[in-house]
């Protein structure tokens, strides 16, 4: 599974914040991430899957293997349909809560990870883009 | 081996001396980095040498008499490259590839391989000439030579000392990017679990200047040590870098400092509970 | 160990919980309200949390960690982290997590030590 070039889970239940951790760690140590980078990888995934399930009303976690010559890398998509996000750059600062809680998971991943983007409109959804290159 | 006295046959040169040929046998047979083979004009092997053995893994009964196409992987057979091999040989007198080669076991081996045509005075082909190179090794030794420098730049540029039981030294010299950051945070941290140290100190005598982000990096990496269970002295605070770290309001305060290494060693020991005194006279 | 079990071992007056390698949410909200429970029913002095095992340390469960941390504090005892992963501790730091001012040791051992020499003293301190 983790030689697979993409994938996708769903997270519908707390379980599956786990099963992410779990599929994203395969998929990081395939892609020949040291552990340091894994551990900042899995640790985002757990973050925004937990986004998802606790405040997207449940969703999906898209991964898929980046890759030329010069470097390799990952990149994950959580998608929910849930209520979005009003306000993405405070959502960004650390610490912000929007009573719904989404607190510090979103600036947490945007530290650990080498790119994030986010598409969210109230009643929209939201699609958070994660990115990290490791350099041949 | 067929006997030396055959000398037209066994030897790659078509016309020599009867005693040179044994000589020039004894060479073939002690040539241990190449396989020198002779192939008859349909690809025979004809002759078989102690370089071929230990290559390829075939003794020389066991091979002498086969096709050499038993040396290729059998995707190549199929594409009928041993044919085209042979015919490119006779047409330009010498052929020269690298590819994959197979051994006796199965395995592959990435190989230089010279076919040379061999004709006789009147122009007739009598065979060709093989001789084939285990390039895996040197691949395998580049590999190797190439990770080892790495590992001994990535050494230098974050040592890390153990200088004594308890203490790990870090003497940085030049300047703390994010990735040479990243080096020290790793090589640190995992030197603290492997000794158990209770101490690190970091020592930057030897970074001419300090920026905020090197200030940041150094902050970030007390932290983390912080989290291990360890603590962090930074050592070598030179008056210019202490004015240069109040001038851009960095905020030290998180962190223990002392302006020279040995400063910061006596700290450390005291932090051991451990005292250097004089040895007793005529110890 | 599973990546669920917790273990709670009492040493002296001292717990010494280790955690497991990759528990999920209700099992991390649930080892808060079990250490508490330990910590009462053995009238500990201290409680040792043993991350050796931890593989991810995401905001909810440092979260979880720092909050028990605190409780354990107002139940007048003394909290003690031990054996983070060097992956783990500089993943925690660069999020900004670094759990407080909660206390560190480097193994179980030094833990129990720095509790235990505390605990001599505590009646000499009040005076």
């Amino acid at each position: 599974m983790s030689t697979d070039a993409e994938g996708e889970l769903a997270i519908e239940t707390e379980g599956d914040i786990v099963a992410t951790r779990h599929t994203v760690r395969e998929v990081a140590l395939a892609l020949g991430f040291g552990i340091t980078d894994v551990t900042r990888i899995v640790t985002a995934a757990s973050e925004l899957a937990r986004n998802v399930y606790k405040y997207g009303g449940g969703g999906i976690v898209r991964w898929r293997r980046l890759g030329s010559r010069e470097r390799s890398g990952i990149e994950l998509q959580f998608i929910d349909q849930g209520p979005g996000i009003p306000d993405i750059s405070k959502a960004l600062e650390a610490g912000y809560s929007t009573g719904q809680g989404l607190g510090l998971g979103l600036p947490a991943a945007r530290r650990l990870m080498d790119e994030l983007e986010i598409r969210s409109d109230p009643g929209q959804g939201t699609c958070v883009t994660l990115t990290k290159w490791r350099a041949h | 081996m067929a006997n030396g006295k055959q000398a037209s046959v066994t030897t790659p040169v078509p016309r020599v001396p009867t005693g040179e040929a044994e000589l020039l046998q004894l060479l073939i047979d002690n040539v241990t980095d190449y396989a020198i083979t002779m192939l008859d004009p349909k690809g025979i092997v004809i002759t078989w040498s102690s370089g071929g053995e230990r290559l390829k893994g075939w003794k020389a009964d066991e091979i002498i008499g086969q096709h050499f196409s038993r040396f290729y992987p059998p995707e190549d057979v199929a594409k009928g490259k041993t044919d085209h091999e042979l015919r490119v040989a006779a047409q330009n007198g010498r052929l020269e590839d690298e590819g994959w080669r197979v051994r006796k076991d199965g395995s592959r081996f990435w190989a230089n391989v010279v076919l040379t045509c061999l004709r006789t005075n009147n122009g007739e082909i009598r065979g060709f000439g093989k001789i084939t190179r285990d390039l895996s090794e040197r691949r395998e030794a580049e590999e190797k030579i190439r990770k080892q420098t790495q590992e001994i730049l990535e050494m230098a540029a974050v040592p890390v000392v153990q200088v004594w039981e308890g203490i790990v030294l870090v003497p940085l010299i030049g300047t703390l990017d994010s990735q040479r950051t990243q080096q020290l945070m790793e090589r640190v941290l995992n030197r603290v679990t492997e000794t158990n140290s209770p101490v690190a100190l970091l020592d930057i005598t030897g970074v001419p200047s300090i920026d905020t982000q090197t200030a940041q990096h150094l902050i970030e990496t007390t932290a983390a040590v912080r989290l291990l269970g360890a603590e962090v002295i930074l050592t070598g605070v030179r008056p210019a870098i202490a004015q240069t770290l109040v001038h851009l309001g960095i905020d030290l305060s998180s962190v223990t400092t002392r302006s020279s290494l040995s400063a910061g060693l006596r700290m450390a020991l005291e932090a051991l509970k451990l005292r250097v005194v004089p040895a007793p006279v005529g110890a | 160990m599973g990546p669920e079990t917790l273990s709670v071992i009492k040493i002296k007056e001292i717990l010494v919980v280790t955690l497991p390698s990759d528990p999920d949410d209700s099992t991390v909200a649930a080892l808060q309200e079990k250490v508490l429970v330990e910590m009462e029913r053995h009238q500990a002095k201290g409680v040792v949390l043993d991350v050796s095992a931890v593989e991810t340390l995401d905001s909810f469960f440092a979260r979880t960690v720092t909050e028990t941390a605190q409780m354990i504090g107002v139940m007048g005892g003394r909290t003690i982290v031990v054996g983070m992963r060097p992956a783990v501790a500089i993943t925690t730091t660069q999020i900004g997590l670094a759990l407080g001012s909660i206390e560190t040791a480097l193994t179980v051992d030094r833990a129990l030590d720095r509790v235990m020499l505390a605990s001599s003293t505590t009646l000499e301190s009040f005076q």
